[in-house]
């Protein structure tokens, strides 16, 4: 038994020197060593110590004498602090750091660092708090005097190297670390605590420090922070401290703000374990407490449930304090926040007082309006919330607690009622002048509203769902939102709005937009049309977005019209802003008449026949305009040919007609420039070969004859090299007698016959209908000014006479390109056989063309305009004759083509009055005559013709007819020529005894 | 005295606190030679101390001064010098005294400080006046001070420095009377009640050694006692062996939950095994339980000084009731182990009851004794202990000697190998629910030693 007793104290002595390497000094020893440290001189040599031997037998002395603790560790502040003197000292003087004095305090350090972590690892419990404490506040106290001498102070990170490059610091910060690891087992408040205490005390300059200890233990750095800031938040406080929106009631709570800065450093790095946490925080301060499964993690606060009740509060403080954190929060913070959880923070909030709860809900505002991201997220989720439950569940959220709902739609109304002030308030220091307080003043910015600026479409869908209180509440943002962003986003919005809009009531919410804007923003509605404009241009609106817009448009600028007749209201002037910003950019939308879709086509053309025209505009815009206005009436004309079946879209395609013939009118009315430019482009575009279907015509070849279908094809393959070689060797004979083979050319064989195949006569009628009908309107409308009296309203307006003119002039061109002998005087009819061809040519056209007739009609109404058709009548006449003499038929009708144009020209040539009302009635008698008898009156029409010259000047206007008549009597005596006429009758009395009294002089 | 105070306040923190020590020391000699009884500090300077070397604020109004560590070494290594270099032990205590005597007011946390590192560092250089001092401090302070003392000397050479046991364990040869105190203050601070209460294995092992080589050891302070009726109220108790003879009954219940525990944390460290050491202290305090008669019958306190208090034995046997129970309730993995242990508790402590009482050091009747141990399970020899006669030595001619032939006779030396040899073996030892001790009436016996 006793061999055991002897042994213990012996392996005691054993251990012990192992854990000290050095022999135990003996008393005197000892004090020796004290006297020396006290003095520093060496008490046996008597010379004086220098810092390292001084360094030494101060660790000396804290290896053997337990009293002597405290001044040890202070007398080593002072060798460390000396260290990083002299380390910032060689690296401002680039001296090598290999040798000097900082190298002979490395190994010191290195020692004393040794014997301070072996003491942690024997007995972390009695040196970690000690030695943790003294770490902490010495590295506070060398960061921060000398803060100034280090020379990267600039960013966190150099500062973080300088200071680990650093010897001395570098051991601090692992005897922190190690005691740190070993306190976290079992104090872990505590320790943090000084951490933060220390942080509050140096702070700028200390905050290297936690962001190395915070990353090197960020779960627990993260979680411990968050609930020392929680404690001392709620030990503070919340009612008077906390919970009031500025940035100076930071400075009150005194950790608050150090943990903010903490976590901010962290952020870099950890953000996503920040994050975590704070979400944690915030559920598990949610969940009812359970105390039959506390959580692994569950710490303290969760089981104090005034920290519980705290931790939202505080956590709103937290990100009000730090919009790093905020925004790391913020985006997820929605998510989270489903109907249960809304509940559950409800039952939560409901316990705290009515001032707090107002306090909070301060803060919640000021959270939100000064998030930087995320804010069309929170939107939603507060909207969605807010929106009483309806039948119809549009929301893809549960309809919520309706005590919830009430608390969001609370907030919502705070939030824009706080958007409102600080909208509105921006610039008090400039009210007087709010014209210049844009440039001259720098404004706050609100971030909500700023992110929210680049969500506008959406909000914009939002709010044309016209949803309950929903629409309203967006609807105000969006006010908030343009008078914030100023004029760009009014612009914006109002032309998402126009272009969103799809029917009058959302519609009405543009103009309600605009009537609150309009006070303080000028020419918003021109900008926003120019917008929509650049929108065009740019191709990014869809066919049905394009369509709408302009459908919008020309509904504003019609209820313009309307309230000329009702009463005006606020709209009016706002739909004369958007007629004449739509007329400012009408060549803008111009081609949208030719978009490929119907449909975009169809609401441009309602726009442009309500929108008001230019005063001024270029010519080359109107000719522009003229052109593709027409080419958009053929459109739409064979639009309605194809689709007038379908009884809706033949609806819609006869209200495009309209609306074609509309703005055509209203165009040629515009000035003399367009209403020629109209009518040129109207009748040459009716005789173009692509349209003459559609006024049952037939494609004509170069000579005039019907072509077959097939042939373009095959001069598809001509070679422009072959024609050139040809050239030289052959013989144009285009235009003369002798290269005409009407029955086809030779080497080719026979000319096929076309089948004509007659489009549907119905149609063709209408057609020609509505294209006489636009170009009369053209003619009698007042573009030349002031040549229409004021006559009675039922009798249509006359033919004017220089449109009537313009057209003769194009059809003139059109039919009868060969301008040889185009002169207005005729030819004595033998000279008829020098023009045959062309002749011939004119009559082909009129047969491929029986469009030409009603415009020939139109054009005789229009005097005297018909006498530029001169060379077209002659030819057509001359054919006539031709036809006349070498018909061997027993009766006019058999050939019923001729007579109906022989009838036809001679009517024409009368109400034209180029013949006088005795001659131009000789069409009566043609069905009842022979062949030849025809070609006999026809001669007296030509004789007549020839003898008095259709010449325009012998028209004069008469203004009480408001026409251009002609005075026969003044010409020769008509007697002569109507002899033949006379014959006729006589020959043929038993038939044409009724028409006698036609013919009498 | 009190007129220096002008001349002090300006100085320095530390020369102020060397001036006025250096007065002190003066005016205790002066004090002291005018033979005045008994010498007394006034209070001026009790003030003057406080204010400028415990350094407490007089004045709301004046921040107090503090001394910066190193300063406070300076002192301490002043006041070690001085005291060393006087030489009369009468200034010497009255200085220690006016110096650390608790004076129950706000200055006597930073008196505690300054006291803890004085005494540390006193022992770390060898300065047996002052732990002569000291001793005597800790003879006359309310056992809480002097519990505080012990745990700051404890951590400072068992836990801070590692190494520095063996400075500690110099003190014995040093100042022997230190040492007694010390280990009394030890043993009341490390009751065992929880796991900070149990003593490091360090301080254990250095006590253990000190008393094997020495039984003597724990009765010095008892022997220099002058007077037996002069011990200050709540004072440490006059000797360590109540507090030792605790240590020795619980530890087989309180280390062994301790190694469960280490089992069940896997620990791999080997620990030296308590268990032998907790033997040797065991027979040590018997044997010196055995010298006990000796001393009392010189000092004709035989039968009239209970250094054993029956009260501190009633909270020992509750204690150890309760540790029992909690055994037996945590009994499903090692049954046999349990019941060993609580076996050999009852074993020690029916041995030092046994003792205690035939050497004097326990005055009570056996029906005290019957009801303090009436919640204690089965023991064979405890029950002997409460039932049988008792062999106590009225002669006080009889020499020390002629006990050991008694020795061998007695249940002490037997019981390890004949565990079931006892004339109540209707009574099965192995019951594993420890039926109460049985009272057998109409047994008789005189309990007091008649002079």
């Amino acid at each position: 038994m006793s061999a055991v007793f002897d042994g213990s104290p012996l392996k005691a002595m054993q251990t012990s020197h192992t854990h000290a390497p050095q022999i135990a000094l003996s008393a005197q020893e000892l004090s020796q060593e004290i006297k020396s440290f006290i003095s520093g001189v060496d008490t046996v040599q008597g010379r004086k110590l220098n810092v390292r031997e001084h360094a030494r037998c101060a660790v000396r002395l804290l290896r053997s004498v337990p009293a002597c603790r405290g001044a040890v560790l202070e007398h080593l502040r002072g060798v460390y602090d000396e260290h990083v003197s002299a380390f910032l000292h060689n690296l401002e003087t680039e001296v090598d750091s290999s040798s000097g004095v900082s190298s002979n305090l490395e190994d010191i350090i290195q020692e004393v660092h040794g014997v301070l972590s072996e003491f942690i690892r024997l007995n972390p419990r009695a040196w970690a708090p000690l030695v943790s404490a003294w770490a902490v506040d010495l590295l506070g106290q060398l960061s921060s005097k000398h803060a100034r001498v280090a020379p990267h102070s600039s960013s966190l990170n150099e500062l973080l190297q300088l200071w680990m490059s650093c010897a001395a610091t570098r051991s601090l910060m692992e005897a922190y670390s190690q005691c740190l690891a070993a306190m976290l087992a079992w104090c872990p408040d505590a320790c943090v605590d000084a951490l933060l205490d220390t942080s509050v005390q140096h702070s700028p300059h200390f905050d290297w420090v936690v962001a190395h200890i915070g990353s090197a233990f960020p779960g627990t750095i993260i979680s411990r922070v968050l609930a020392c800031g929680l404690k001392d938040f709620c030990s503070h406080g919340a009612k008077d401290q906390g919970l009031v929106v500025g940035v100076d009631k930071g400075s009150r709570v005194p950790k608050i703000g150090s943990v903010v800065g903490i976590l901010g450093h962290l952020a870099g790095h950890h953000s996503d374990s920040i994050r975590k946490e704070l979400l944690r925080m915030f559920q598990e301060s949610l969940t009812p407490s359970s105390p039959l499964s506390p959580t692994p993690s569950s710490t303290s606060w969760e089981s104090s449930p005034l920290l519980r009740r705290a931790a939202v509060p505080f956590l709103l403080q937290l990100a009000a304090m730090s919009p790093n954190l905020f925004g790391a929060v913020s985006a997820e913070l929605v998510e989270l926040l489903r109907p249960p959880v809304l509940l559950q923070l409800q039952g939560l909030l409901q316990g705290l007082p009515r001032e707090e709860l107002d306090n909070m809900l301060g803060l919640a505002v000021h959270l939100i309006s000064q998030s930087p991201t995320g804010g069309a997220r929170v939107l939603r989720f507060l909207a969605d919330t807010a929106t009483p439950a309806s039948v119809i569940i549009s929301g893809p959220t549960l309809s919520p607690h309706e005590g919830v709902r009430e608390g969001c739609d609370r907030l919502l109304q705070t939030l824009l009622l706080h958007l409102h002030k600080l909208v509105f308030n921006r610039s008090d220091g400039v009210e007087g002048n709010p014209l210049n307080s844009a440039s001259s003043q720098p404004q706050r910015t609100i971030p909500f509203l700023e992110e929210l600026q680049s969500h506008v479409a959406e909000l914009c869908a939002e709010t044309l769902r016209l949803e309950r209180k929903r629409h309203l509440w967006l609807h105000q943002l969006l006010c908030l939102l343009s008078v914030y962003g100023g004029p760009s986003v009014a612009t914006e919005t109002l032309c998402q709005l126009l272009t969103q809009a799809r029917n009058p009531e959302e519609l009405a919410l543009a103009w309600q937009l605009h009537t609150t804007l309009s006070s303080s923003m000028a020419g918003l509605i021109p900008a926003a049309i120019a917008r929509c404009v650049a929108q065009i241009h740019t191709h990014t609106l869809g066919p049905r977005q394009l369509r709408q817009l302009l459908l919008n448009l020309a509904a504003a600028i019609q209820s313009q019209d309307e309230e000329r007749r009702g009463a005006a209201g606020a709209q009016s002037t706002m739909a004369v802003q958007v007629g004449s910003s739509v007329s400012g950019h009408l060549h803008d939308f111009v081609p949208l008449l030719l978009h490929g879709d119907p449909a975009v086509s169809h609401a441009a053309v309602r726009l442009l026949s309500c929108s008001p025209l230019p005063r001024t505009s270029s010519p080359a815009h109107l000719l522009l305009l003229s052109r593709v206005a027409v080419t958009h009436f053929f459109l739409v004309l064979r639009r309605r040919g194809e689709g007038g079946k379908v009884g809706r879209d033949g609806g819609q395609a006869n209200e495009a007609v309209n609306c074609s013939v509309l703005l055509l009118s209203r165009f040629a009315a515009y000035s003399p420039l367009t209403l020629k430019a109209v009518l040129q482009q109207l009748v040459e575009g009716a005789l173009h070969k692509g349209n003459t279907d559609l006024f049952g015509g037939q494609i004509v070849d170069t000579s005039g004859a019907p072509v077959p279908a097939s042939t373009p094809s095959s001069d598809l393959g001509a070679s422009l090299l072959d024609i050139n070689c040809r050239f030289g060797t052959t013989v144009n004979f285009s235009g003369s007698v002798w290269s005409v083979f009407h029955a086809g050319v030779i080497g080719k064989g026979l000319k096929a016959r076309t089948i004509t195949q007659l489009p549907d006569p119905s149609g063709v009628i209408q057609n020609i209908q509505t294209l006489l009908s636009v170009i009369v309107q053209c003619c009698s409308s007042s573009g030349f000014n002031g040549s229409r009296p004021p006559s009675d309203p039922d009798e249509p307006a006359p033919i004017n006479a220089e449109a009537a003119k313009v057209v003769a002039v194009t059809m003139v061109e059109n039919v009868c390109p060969d301008v040889a002998n185009g002169e207005l005087s005729w030819p004595p009819e033998e000279h008829a056989r020098t023009t045959v061809e062309r002749d011939i040519h004119i009559r082909r056209c009129f047969e491929a063309h029986p469009v030409l007739f009603p415009l020939l009609q139109l054009v005789a109404a229009g005097r005297p305009a018909l006498c530029y058709c001169s060379a077209v009548l002659r030819g057509l006449l001359a054919t006539l004759l031709a036809h006349w003499e070498a018909s061997r038929e027993a009766s006019s009708t058999d050939s019923p083509w001729h007579l109906q144009v022989s009838c036809l020209l001679v009517s024409c040539m009368g109400e034209g009055q180029l013949l006088p009302p005795v001659l131009a009635n000789v069409h009566e008698a043609f069905p009842h005559l022979s062949p030849f008898e025809v070609r006999l009156l026809l001669l007296a029409v030509w004789e007549y013709v020839r003898g008095n010259g259709p010449m325009p000047q012998k028209f004069v206007f008469s203004s009480e007819k408001g026409l251009f008549c002609r005075d026969f009597s003044r010409d020769g005596d008509v007697a002569r020529y109507v002899a033949p006429i006379h014959s006729v009758l006589h020959k043929n009395i038993d038939r044409l005894g009724h028409l006698c009294w036609r013919f009498q002089l | 005295m009190g007129d220096i105070r002008q001349s002090l306040l300006p100085r320095d923190v530390l020369s102020a606190a060397k001036e006025l020590l250096y007065h002190l020391d003066i005016y205790i000699c002066n004090l002291v030679q005018s033979g005045r009884q008994p010498p007394q500090v006034d209070s001026k300077t009790l003030d003057l101390v406080e204010e400028f070397i415990l350094h407490s604020p007089k004045d709301r109004n004046i921040p107090a001064r503090r001394m910066s560590a190193l300063q406070e070494l300076q002192l301490l290594e002043i006041m070690c010098s001085c005291f060393q270099e006087q030489s009369r032990d009468t200034v010497r205590q009255l200085m220690f005294s006016a110096l650390f005597n608790l004076q129950g007011n706000q200055a006597d946390e930073s008196r505690m400080v300054l006291l803890g590192k004085l005494v540390s560092m006193a022992i770390a250089v060898g300065r047996i006046p002052i732990l002569e001092c000291a001793a005597t401090w800790l003879q006359r302070t309310h056992c809480v001070y002097c519990v505080r003392l012990a745990q700051v000397l404890v951590d400072d050479y068992c836990s801070m420095v590692p190494g520095s046991v063996s400075t500690l364990h110099n003190i014995h040869s040093a100042s022997p009377r230190f040492c007694c105190q010390f280990i009394t203050a030890v043993t009341t601070l490390y009751d065992l009640t929880s796991e900070e209460l149990t003593p490091p294995l360090e301080l254990l092992q250095m006590i253990v050694s000190w008393i094997q080589s020495d039984p003597r050891l724990v009765l010095i302070a008892f022997l220099n006692t002058p007077l037996s009726g002069s011990q200050p109220i709540s004072s440490l108790d006059v000797t360590p062996l109540g507090g030792l003879v605790r240590w020795c009954v619980k530890a087989p219940l309180v280390y062994r939950k301790d190694k469960k525990l280490a089992v069940a944390n896997d620990s791999s460290e080997s620990e030296p095994e308590t268990g032998p050491l907790f033997s040797a202290l065991h027979l040590s305090v018997l044997q010196v339980f055995m010298l006990l008669p000796n001393i009392l019958n010189e000092k004709g306190l035989f039968g009239r000084l209970a250094l054993l208090q029956i009260e501190s034995l009633a909270a020992l046997t509750s204690d150890l009731s309760r540790l029992l129970d909690q055994a037996d309730k945590h009994t499903h993995t090692s049954s046999s182990d349990t019941h060993a242990a609580s076996q050999l508790a009852l074993d020690r402590l029916a041995q030092a009851l046994q003792v205690a009482m035939a050497s004097g050091a326990l005055l009570c009747s056996r029906e005290d004794l019957r009801s303090i141990c009436s919640r204690l399970p089965h023991n064979n020899l405890l029950q002997l202990v409460l039932s049988g006669p008792v062999m106590y030595y009225n002669n006080m001619h009889t020499p020390p000697l002629a006990f050991s032939p008694h020795a061998a006779h007695s249940p002490i030396a037997s019981h390890p190998t004949h565990p079931a040899h006892t004339p109540l073996a209707t009574h099965p030892s192995s019951h594993p629910q420890y039926p109460a001790q049985p009272f057998v009436a109409g047994m008789q016996f005189p309990f007091r030693p008649s002079h």
